[in-house]
């Protein structure tokens, strides 16, 4: 059946979990990093959807159907309630 | 006792406690649902909350978890003797390391993987987050010491261990060169760059590095053949300052400069170091099968660091139970967490491995050297870190390490492996002060904003513990406040649960004992640092005290933070007690 995925293996278990103690991290950090620039940018464009005017609306406009995909999630980011202890993760 | 056997008692702690009590609380209290979803899943942006899969987070909650603590914190506690040490190591993972993990990742899964500051202020009181944030600045700085005096003032000043720790500093800079702007495969980059850190350890103990560092730290030999560094001021010598100041240095541009471009790079080609080295010395450890000698169940009750109770309870924190756990699982694992059954695994799981890394360490104090005259011969607490390069040393070299890369190469190994895993921890920890600076004092003094002068002042602070206070000291008030903290995720678990109305008694009972006996630490600190200690100053010559002054401001900075910890944490129970009586209602419902 198509739908059942295969059980990974034993050594497929252990490179996920090598992956997990050297890279996962660093991954991580590296999303961080572009998530940081990428909401920084979208919030310059498109404050209006946040009730924040900064650019004319004619520029977010032009900008809007490349920003599209990513708003959902920057919106959910940038409400969020942040706290000092998600600076240690 | 022979170390195989201890090891066997891990294991068998791992299948009753893990697999048998872990378990029954899992499927009985908390009751994983898998069709519910999760805050990775409800919340996803594709940076903090983002699916990952199990096995993958279980590696990065043990990386996280396990630094320095599990292994200094056997290796000073073994002074009461290795019963005690083992017993706690075992039967705290068993009883509460691993209900504070999962529970706290549980906790964060089911609460919209709110982090911990949000959920005390919701589920307890709103000062309790300001208290809370004002606990961990103290604690982080504790971190700083206590890793800091190790590294600065006991590893670094080996003349065979700067070079290596240098330039594998650099190896990790062109890590991340290779990788982020270069675009090399990782594979290829991971090997060119542990080839070189490997080199560069090597180079480390040639005599021309040796000789160039023992010239720099003004070394000559004494009558005992010791190298002894002249005092430059208080009771720090040019050695220990040196080791001290690059210490702060590296830490600064970990702070500082962009994570991808210094912290995630080093902490990659150290990963390798620090991996390769805990499987040649358990493979070492496997061959040899050493016993512990004369090395003595119990000693006595009463030793240099304090009493039995509650001192033992906090010199071993990572290892038996940690407060940076559930930080960490909190903030970090529970946004990441894909199915709500992963959380035992993740949480407890790795809680359970680093037991055994735990073990680990204690047999390089316990079994390593044969005797218990060995490891004091070996530095014994105050130097935990060198014993367990020296311990470490001792297991690869069953292998034949020295024999193949000369003789000192394993030591030195040890120091770099050790130095790398504590800068790893640090420079999470000075950013965190740094950010938690700006937030609380950047309205008033705007200069606090500015992200050097931050860095500059958590450093200038940690230099101030390193400086002036002993190890053993600021090991014994970190562990303290650590578990103090542990103390408190078991108090917010235990007060969440009851406001589900689920079974409590698991996390109340480990909070009971944790709050009682790291609060009993705390307080002993402090009377020792003002009525034992302080009173000592009256006569330095017969109480041994080099610099009146530097014990003096030592005694007064201990007692203080112990103090301020104590009222923290007795005004975030308060709050807490309140609320599970039920006479204080918490904040959403007053919202």
């Amino acid at each position: 059946m198509a739908d059942e995925e295969k059980k990974p293996g034993f050594f497929a278990n252990f490179k996920s979990i090598l992956y997990g103690m050297a890279g996962h991290d660093m991954a991580r950090y590296a999303l961080k990093t572009r998530g940081s620039m990428e909401h920084l940018f979208i919030l310059i464009t498109m404050g209006d959807l946040l009730g924040i005017p900064i650019l004319p609306p004619y520029y977010s406009l032009r900008l809007l159907p490349y920003v599209v995909p990513q708003i959902s999630t920057w919106k959910r980011r940038m409400l969020r309630e942040k706290d000092l202890t998600d600076a240690l993760a | 006792m022979n170390s195989i056997l201890i090891l066997l008692i891990g294991i068998v702690a791992i299948i009753v406690g893990y697999f048998v009590y872990a378990k029954s609380i899992n499927v009985n209290v908390l009751q994983p649902d898998d069709k519910k979803a999760t805050p990775a899943k409800m919340y996803m942006d594709g940076v903090d909350f983002t699916p990952a899969n199990r096995n993958v987070l279980f590696g990065y909650q043990f990386k996280s978890i396990a630094a320095l603590g599990p292994i200094l914190g056997p290796i000073v506690a073994v002074q009461w003797g290795w019963l005690p040490a083992l017993l706690w190591i075992v039967l705290g993972t068993f009883f509460i390391g691993w209900v504070q993990d999962y529970s706290s990742i549980m906790l964060g899964v089911r609460e919209e993987g709110q982090s911990f500051g949000a959920l005390s202020y919701r589920l307890i009181s709103p000062r309790s987050r300001s208290i809370l944030i004002t606990f961990i600045y103290f604690y982080l700085l504790l971190i700083m010491g206590a890793f800091g005096v190790q590294v600065g003032f006991s590893l670094l000043t080996n003349p065979a261990v700067p070079l290596g720790v240098i330039v594998v500093i650099l190896v990790g800079i062109l890590a991340g060169q290779m990788t982020y702007k270069w675009k090399v495969d990782i594979i290829l980059t991971s090997v060119i760059t542990v080839v070189l850190a490997f080199v560069a350890i090597w180079l480390g103990t040639q005599p021309f590095a040796k000789t160039f560092f023992s010239n720099l730290f003004a070394y000559t030999k004494d009558a005992d053949g010791k190298l002894v560094s002249p005092t430059l001021f208080l009771a720090v010598t040019q050695a220990k300052f040196i080791g001290s100041l690059l210490v702060v240095i590296i830490c600064y541009f970990g702070a500082v400069l962009p994570i991808w471009r210094w912290a995630q790079p080093i902490n990659y080609v150290a990963f390798w170091i620090v991996s390769l080295g805990i499987l040649g010395g358990v493979v070492g450890l496997l061959i040899a099968r050493p016993g512990m000698g004369d090395f003595p169940a119990y000693t006595k009750f009463t030793i240099g660091i304090g009493p039995l109770w509650p001192m033992l309870f906090v010199t071993i924190a990572c290892g038996a139970i940690s407060g940076w756990h559930s930080l960490v699982s909190s903030s970090g694992t529970a946004r990441q967490i894909e199915k709500e059954s992963d959380a035992l695994f993740v949480g407890g799981g790795a809680m359970f491995f680093e037991m055994i890394f735990a073990i680990v360490a204690f047999l390089t104090a316990t079994a390593a050297f044969g005797s218990f005259q060995g490891y004091q011969d070996a530095g014994g607490g105050a130097a935990a870190a060198a014993v367990f390069s020296k311990g470490l040393s001792a297991f690869m070299n069953q292998w034949g390490l020295d024999r193949m890369l000369g003789e000192g190469f394993g030591t030195a190994y040890g120091s770099v492996f050790l130095t790398l895993m504590a800068l790893t921890i640090m420079y999470l920890v000075v950013r965190f002060m740094r950010v938690a600076s700006a937030e609380a004092l950047g309205d008033s003094i705007p200069l606090f904003r500015n992200v050097h002068v931050g860095s500059v002042v958590a450093l200038l602070l940690t230099l101030v513990l390193i400086w002036l206070v002993p190890f053993l000291q600021i090991w014994a008030v970190f562990g303290a406040a650590n578990q103090l903290m542990a103390s408190l995720a078991l108090l917010l678990v235990t007060v969440w649960l009851k406001s589900k109305g689920k079974k409590y008694q698991w996390t109340f009972w480990p909070f009971v004992f944790m709050f009682v006996t790291t609060i009993g630490a705390l307080l002993y600190k402090a009377y020792e640092a003002f009525f034992i200690n302080l009173p000592k100053t009256a006569d330095p010559v017969a109480n041994k005290i080099a610099s009146v002054g530097q014990f003096t401001l030592a005694q007064v900075i201990i007692g203080g933070v112990s103090l301020v910890l104590v009222v923290a944490a007795l005004l975030l129970a308060w709050d807490a007690l309140k609320v599970l009586q039920g006479s204080k209602a918490p904040a959403k419902a007053e919202a």
